[in-house]
């Protein structure tokens, strides 16, 4: 009985694994195959081509060569290798076109739904599997819980990402006192900026910080329109701003020192310097942070602290 | 009678040669170098009343079509007029940047700086450059820094926003990339000697006159735009051809 069973059983999987042969047995498509017309008389112009496009690739490809042993100019190199691919490209299409015997075999498509045995069959085998699982309880809890468990210590490396930035985002290399230098190390005194000039500053010692990166631009000392608290941080018409735009990052190296603006090439943002760097333009929404500056009894620029704000553009918990 | 006949000639003579003085054809500009400080100085003023007067003001000092010129230096003017860019051919546009030949010769020009500088001192004095003495490594460095900002790395120059131009530096004369550094001409910023000094100068100029002669290691400049030049021509040409292509193979005959 069990044996039975067992036949029909696999008789079944074996119907379901071999629909397609189990269609064309019962229901043969019609396939059609149209006469193959009499051979057509050599092309010989179309044989001519190949010929020529072939020897036309075999021929650059030897100038490849010999232009990799002469020097390897990139130009030639490329040159010689496309000339010899797109040779042996129209060959192929000549004669697949022209040279090779065209004939057209269509074979009808079969009915779609598989016949009753197979159905039924498949759907025997099924609930069969299915009351199998169900049948021992504990064991298919336990592969459950197996299953699962697996899939939460997947989740554990995520910890190995490494540790947030914390407080990283929050501070440059800038001090109270720290002097301002240029990007060869000189240090920046008020003499080196004539009114309408703007030069790249770094704290000394930290010359090429990237998060440290500040312009400082000189304008005529009246101009200034800033709040008391950040003027007093921009002495005789001195005045810095961070470099890193708070779009997207980029350095804000244009200064239109005509219109005291400084544009950032990346999206255009532009920030007015007479107003505290503030966004008038482009996608930026926070002005520049502002570098406070102490002018010495020496003529030498050092900043009186960090920037005002984080630097750069907004993340999680600095919008 | 001989006596008045002669005499009438001598004068026919005489009205011929005053008519040939008053008439003197106006000589090729240049061709007589003034003498003295103030004979350029002189010149330059007949010059600017007639051809600057009208926007800058008699004596330069300025009129609601045109700014004052006092204490702009000798830098400015020579680089104004040995560019171009002044006088304007029409007077209520803007100075363009866009590269031009200058309309006086070079004694007229130095006319117009001998006179304008006579008005009021000041100002950066006309640079004088030496690329030979210049170091390419650091002119690249100053030029990376402080100008590929505006004026791209190739220095074929662009927009900087607002309608402003930084023009391309591949055509400027020596003296006239140096000029603009110390004077900052239309939106540009303005770099003293004592942020840029002589050195740094001559090494700037060194540098972008090596940009002009730097051989393209990946053939065609494509006027130096960049990568989207490079994609323009991968994506449109190459795309293009390949669809061709594509559309040959799949004739079917």
């Amino acid at each position: 009985m069990l044996l039975r069973a067992l036949a029909a059983a696999v008789r079944a999987v074996a119907a379901i694994l071999t629909l397609g042969d189990i269609v064309r047995q019962e229901r043969p498509g019609p396939a059609s195959r149209e006469a193959a017309p009499a051979p057509p008389a050599p092309d010989a112009r179309a044989s001519a081509l190949v010929a020529g496009a072939l020897l036309v690739s075999i021929a650059a490809t030897i100038a490849f060569g010999a232009a990799y042993a002469l020097g390897a100019q990139t130009q030639l190199l490329a040159g010689t290798s496309g000339v010899s691919l797109a040779a042996l490209a129209v060959a192929f299409i000549v004669w697949g076109q022209r040279l090779l015997q065209q004939e057209q075999i269509t074979e009808e498509r079969a009915p779609e739904p598989s016949p009753e045995e197979a159905r039924r069959g498949a759907e025997e085998a099924l609930a069969r599997g299915e009351r199998e699982i169900s049948r021992r309880g504990a064991l298919g809890w336990l592969l459950a819980g197996a299953l699962g468990s697996l899939g939460i210590a997947a989740l554990f490396p995520v910890r190995s990402l490494g540790p947030g930035p914390d407080r990283l985002l929050f501070h440059t290399k800038w001090r109270a006192g720290a002097p301002l230098v240029g990007i060869d190390g000189k240090p920046i005194r008020a003499a080196d900026l004539l009114i309408g000039s703007v030069a790249t500053v770094f704290p000394e010692g930290y010359v090429g910080d990237p998060s440290s990166q500040a312009l400082l631009i000189r304008v005529e000392p009246g101009l200034l329109e800033l709040p008391p608290a950040q003027l007093a941080g921009a002495p005789q018409g001195f005045v810095a701003y961070s470099k890193i735009c708070t779009h997207a990052g980029c350095p804000v190296g244009l200064y239109r020192a005509r219109t005291h603006e400084l544009v950032c090439p990346c999206h255009q943002s532009t920030f007015d310097v007479l107003a505290g760097a503030r966004p008038v333009f482009g996608p930026a929404t926070r002005p520049l942070p502002q570098l406070p500056l102490r002018l010495g009894a020496d003529g030498r620029l050092r900043a009186l602290g960090d920037f005002t704000e984080p630097v750069g553009p907004g993340f999680w918990g600095m919008p | 009678m001989a006596l008045v006949r002669a005499c009438l000639v001598a004068l026919g003579l005489a009205s011929a040669a005053g008519l040939l003085l008053l008439v003197r054809p106006h000589r090729a500009s240049g061709a007589v170098p003034p003498r003295s400080q103030a004979q350029a100085v002189e010149r330059g003023r007949a010059l600017f009343d007639r051809f600057c007067a009208s926007c800058h003001g008699s004596g330069g000092l300025g009129t609601s079509q045109g700014p004052p010129l006092l204490g702009v230096g000798a830098a400015a003017v020579d680089f104004m007029l040995s560019t171009g860019r002044m006088p304007l051919a029409v007077a209520t546009q803007q100075p363009t940047v866009q590269r031009q030949t200058a309309r006086f010769s070079r004694a007229e020009i130095d006319a117009l700086v001998a006179y304008v500088t006579s008005l009021y001192p000041g100002g950066p004095p006309v640079p004088r450059v030496h690329p030979e003495r210049g170091d390419l490594v650091r002119g690249n460095r100053l030029f990376t820094s402080n100008c590929a900002p505006c004026h791209s790395a190739a220095a074929v120059g662009d927009a900087v926003g607002g309608g402003a131009v930084a023009p391309s530096l591949r055509q400027s004369t020596a003296t006239q990339i140096a000029e603009a550094v110390r004077v900052g001409p239309g939106v540009m910023p303005r770099f003293g000697p004592e942020a840029l000094d002589q050195h740094d100068l001559d090494s700037l100029v060194r540098y972008l006159l090596a940009l002009r002669t730097l051989p393209n290691p990946g053939g065609l400049g494509l006027g130096f735009v960049g990568p989207v030049a490079e994609g323009f021509v991968a994506w449109i040409a190459g795309l293009g051809l390949i669809v061709l292509a594509i559309r040959w193979i799949g004739t079917t005959t």
